[in-house]
């Protein structure tokens, strides 16, 4: 049988990059073709790695190890295993919807696609490196474009945004990588090989003391990626004023990066000072689901609701992380998946809306179902899944996280099931104002997506839900095979 | 008894005299106003030449003229980096001197002075080769930073740098005679063999600080760095990118000669202060930087910022910290002079440094918008450029060496710079231009941009090869100077 070549993945986006780059300028549907295919075969071949990857015999497959930088240890090593390769999944179907309701771009099209496959590309990157100086370098090699796209082709407000959203990340990724280099200096390998370094510390552990100055300064920096109450305050403004792909990438998968740098190198590789932080974490997850919640309630800006709910998501991955057991993990990355597709698809319809109606209050929207009967039954659909309707992904997701939570942080758990309660109330609320009621007289004229493919995003991301939500064990087969490690790990060390 | 010279390990310096003194000769027989550029195109053929020559002098390892000159692969190394500087900063001055005729003889004359300067800095094994080689440098750059007579800035500039670097070079001499007092020489060896075998007194540390003061003021770290924003502002833009990148660097050959060299017996004595002043260094350049309008200033205040950075690897104290440094400049070699060499085409073509002209570069031109962008993105320190592994080296030498606030210090300054730099990228590639005239770009600059970007490029993602070489240079170092 063929194994999947996992530098392919990255491969063909860049030759697709270097296409691009080479047609000229005016050419804008051959650039739009070009794009879409490099984003499709990515995504095509993710699929295909998922399917190949062996969850019964677990650990890292597709291995390819180079070394890079001798001197270092820095090796461009890539593998995956439950967690990653379902990553990739998400990266593939949230990156090709994105390209594909990228057509609503009509100027600059070519600098707008070169920025968006490097972002992709370096995404990619990211969840295939086992190999934490690699996985630093590709996680950073989004940041330049992001800014330039949300500065660019973003709203009114888009160079406050742009600007904010990059200089939270620089420095939460500054932070992350003291940290990191703190992690690498003190295991003695020589080594960046995340492998190996898993190796050395599952049997020789870092003192308790050492452990205890790296792990915040790790969780702290990526944390901030994954807008960590109270350093979530780029998210909001970031995702309402960036063009839509850019807030379906970073809502839906960027900023997951995060949780799995916060899963892969301090709660693996640093399981006693996990357990010394967890219950600050779960405190802080809280206030996330809470906290954030609260400030969506008060919106009345349909983008920046979301923005506020998908910091308040958060939360429940942080949650789940805190409580470090198995049901627990599965939540944290089965709701990664589920918030990252949930994610996209209210940004793209959003997008879509906005788009049409040039506006985002919710005081000026109304009615909508009646001229968009399509994009708003997506909508409504979308919210309910975010609410955790049973039906949905989510649901599964936040049900694991809870019920991973309530032995050992009984009052928070309750807390954040009043969070879905919370969440329930403003999607709801965004749905009445903004698709109920009557029509404003503005927006009679206004087309639903008509065409097949104008539709085929919503409905693939939608599908995906569906389905994940239906049958929930055709991603937790693959996340138990890479948690089960983690969580039993964890439990040899205490 | 007369010493015994070994011509082979100073053939690279005395080649390079022997073509100034033959591009007198012909500046002096050419006629007036002669067509062609001659000495240019000689220099720029000869300056390949010296590259091709220089690659086989690798492996040269010895000393001479009585233990006064040293070629080593630290020596070797760096004569590469002003060697390819001088390539860019040759072909500026090209662009950049096209009116000025006959004067602009006398600038490529006085280059290849300042070129000889920077290596015989880069080879000095004793204290008054050293001090006598960085005369040739500084002297030379004070007559051309106030080279253009009619300019108010230039003659300001020239005369802030003339002053304060004459004070420099007076701390320096200061500095050697004390050193000369405790140790009775002015050799490197001896005084290192002092050093190793004899505590740090009060005299010696005060001939430390004079001597890093001079230091200081080629680096421009802080508080030494006073003429840079002037200087930067004034000096014709060639100038400007020699002083930011080849003085910078041969500035920090002295500092790793001497303080991971001669010093480095008491290296516990001083990597304190320079933690210190390297966080000092760092945060002033940084701010500062943050409210200037000219893109010159700028860039003066940042280069400020990245002497901050490069003396982490100074405090490190360790090899790590040593390669770290090599590594930084070659990726700030490439950086530096794209930028510069962005700066220099449109101010040809726009008559202006204001960073608000910039608005909407994008559009006017293509190639300068992408090498300016890139060029920002790397001094910023984002993979997968250049300047990003060099800071991660330098952060990693810190961090072993125990000095984690300063490493976070850095952090928040990289913080501080990426603020700065991208709201440059914003102007280029998200304001509206005031004029969609097309700036044109001339084929020799569309090489040499070429070139810079691809090396930043380069070195950004393939770290390895070039880090061997930073490695082997300081390992090098390391033996001959028997540490």
């Amino acid at each position: 049988m063929i194994t999947p070549n996992l530098s392919w993945i990255l491969v063909l986006p860049i030759l697709g990059l270097g296409l691009v780059c080479l047609v000229g300028a005016d050419k804008t549907s051959l650039i739009r073709r070009i794009s879409n295919i490099t984003v499709l075969l990515p995504f095509i071949y993710s699929v295909w790695v998922y399917a190949a990857y062996d969850h019964a015999a677990g650990g890292f497959q597709f291995v390819q190890n180079i070394p890079w930088v001798v001197p270092m240890g820095i090796s461009y090593h890539l593998g995956v295993d439950g967690i990653n390769s379902l990553l990739l999944l998400l990266l593939g179907a949230v990156s090709f919807a994105a390209v594909l309701i990228s057509a609503s771009i009509k100027e600059r099209v070519k600098e707008y696609y070169v920025l968006l496959l490097i972002t992709i590309i370096g995404t990619y990157g990211a969840f295939l490196s086992l190999d934490i100086f690699f996985f630093y370098f590709f996680h950073e090699v989004a940041a330049v474009p992001v800014f330039l796209m949300i500065a660019i082709w973003g709203s009114q407000r888009r160079e406050f945004a742009a600007m904010k959203l990059t200089l939270y990340l620089v420095a939460g990724a500054a932070l992350a990588l003291i940290g990191l280099l703190a992690l690498y200096l003190a295991t003695g390998l020589q080594t960046f090989d995340l492998v190996a370094i898993q190796q050395q510390l599952a049997s020789h552990p870092l003192p308790i003391e050492v452990q205890n100055r790296i792990f915040p300064l790790i969780v702290l920096g990526f944390g901030i990626t994954l807008t960590l109450w109270p350093f979530y305050t780029w998210a909001p403004v970031g995702y309402a004023e960036a063009p839509t792909a850019i807030s379906m990438l970073h809502a839906g998968v960027l900023k997951k990066m995060g949780a799995y740098a916060i899963i892969r190198f301090a709660v693996q590789l640093m399981p006693q000072a996990a357990h010394c932080w967890m219950p600050i974490i779960a405190v802080l997850a809280i206030l996330n689901i809470i906290y954030c919640g609260l400030v969506a309630l008060t919106q009345r800006d349909l983008k920046y609701i979301l923005g506020y709910s998908s910091c308040s998501h958060m939360g429940y991955i942080l949650l789940g992380l805190a409580c470090f057991n198995v049901l627990g993990l599965n939540g944290v990355v089965f709701l990664m998946f589920a918030h990252g597709i949930m994610a996209a698809l209210a940004f793209a319809l959003t997008g879509f809306v906005v788009d049409q109606t040039k506006t985002r209050n919710l005081d000026e929207l109304g009615g909508l179902l009646k001229c968009m009967p399509f994009i708003g039954a997506c909508f409504m659909m979308a919210a309910l899944a975010s609410a955790g309707v049973p039906g949905f992904a989510n649901f599964v997701a936040e049900i694991l996280v809870l019920l991973g939570s309530w032995d050992q942080y009984r009052w928070l758990s309750v807390l954040a099931i009043f969070g879905l309660v919370i969440t329930a109330i403003y999607l709801l609320k965004a749905v009445r104002l903004g698709f109920h009621g009557p029509l404003n007289p503005r927006f009679t004229r206004l087309a639903d997506a008509q065409t097949l493919s104008a539709k085929f995003p919503y409905v693939m991301l939608l599908a995906l839900l569906i389905l994940v939500g239906c049958l929930p064990s055709v991603i937790l087969t693959h996340i138990g095979s890479s948690t089960r490690v983690i969580a039993s790990e964890a439990k040899q060390s205490f | 008894m007369f010493p015994i010279i070994n011509w082979s390990l100073i053939s690279l310096e005395v080649l390079m005299a022997v073509i100034l003194v033959f591009l007198v000769a012909v500046d002096i027989a050419l006629p007036k106003n002669a067509g062609k550029d001659w000495i240019g195109i000689f220099s720029f053929v000869a300056l390949f030449g010296l590259i091709v020559f220089w690659l086989t002098q690798g492996d040269l390892n010895g000393v001479t003229f009585s233990g006064m000159f040293v070629m080593d692969s630290l020596a070797w190394f760096f004569k590469g980096i002003f060697l390819v500087t001088m390539v860019f900063v040759f072909a500026m001055t090209q662009q950049f001197f096209k009116s000025m005729g006959e004067r602009r003889n006398e600038f490529y004359l006085l280059l290849w002075l300042a070129l000889i300067g920077m290596c015989l800095i880069a080879s000095s094994a004793d204290f008054l080769l050293m001090f006598i080689s960085i005369e040739i440098l500084t002297i030379s750059l004070y007559v051309m930073t106030a080279y253009l007579k009619s300019d108010k800035l230039s003659i300001e500039a020239g005369m802030k740098y003339l002053i304060l670097g004459s004070l420099a070079s007076g701390f320096f001499l200061y500095g050697i005679s004390y050193i000369y007092g405790a140790a009775h020489s002015t050799h490197f060896d001896l005084v290192q063999g002092y050093c190793q075998t004899h505590d740090m007194a009060p005299m010696t540390l005060f001939a430390m600080v004079l001597i890093f003061s001079a230091v200081g003021f080629k680096i421009a770290a802080v508080p030494f760095h006073m003429w840079v924003a002037d200087v930067y502002q004034g000096a014709p833009t060639p100038v400007t990118a020699l002083l930011s990148v080849g003085s910078k660097a041969a500035g920090f050959i002295v500092l790793i000669r001497l303080f991971f060299g001669v010093f480095g017996a008491w290296h516990a004595d001083w990597s304190f202060m320079l933690a210190v002043l390297s966080a000092i260094t760092m945060t002033y350049g940084n701010l500062v930087a943050m409210f200037q309008t000219n893109i010159k200033r700028l860039l003066g205040y940042s280069s400020i910022g990245h002497a901050g950075y490069l003396l982490m690897g100074a405090a490190a104290g360790s090899m790590l910290g040593a390669s770290g440094i090599n590594f930084y400049l070659l990726g700030y070699l490439f950086t530096n002079l794209a930028a510069f060499l962005v700066i220099i085409v449109f101010s040809i073509a726009i008559k202006s440094d204001e960073i608000a002209d910039y608005a909407g570069l994008s559009k006017r031109c293509g190639l300068l918008a992408c090498a300016m962008l890139l060029a920002l993105v790397s001094l910023a320190g984002m993979p997968p450029l250049a300047g990003f592994f060099g800071k991660f080296i330098l952060l990693m030498a810190v961090i072993k060496s125990g000095y984690v606030w300063l490493a976070l210090i850095a952090g928040a300054n990289i913080v501080i710079s990426t603020y700065y730099y991208l709201m440059i990228a914003k102007r280029i590639y998200v304001d509206a231009p005031r004029s969609t005239v097309p700036i044109a770009v001339a084929p020799s600059m569309q090489i040499l941009l070429a070139v810079a970007v691809i090396g930043i490029i380069m070195i950004g993602i393939f770290q390895g090869p070039f880090l061997d070489a930073a490695m082997t240079a300081v390992k090098g170092m390391y033996l001959s100077m028997k540490i």
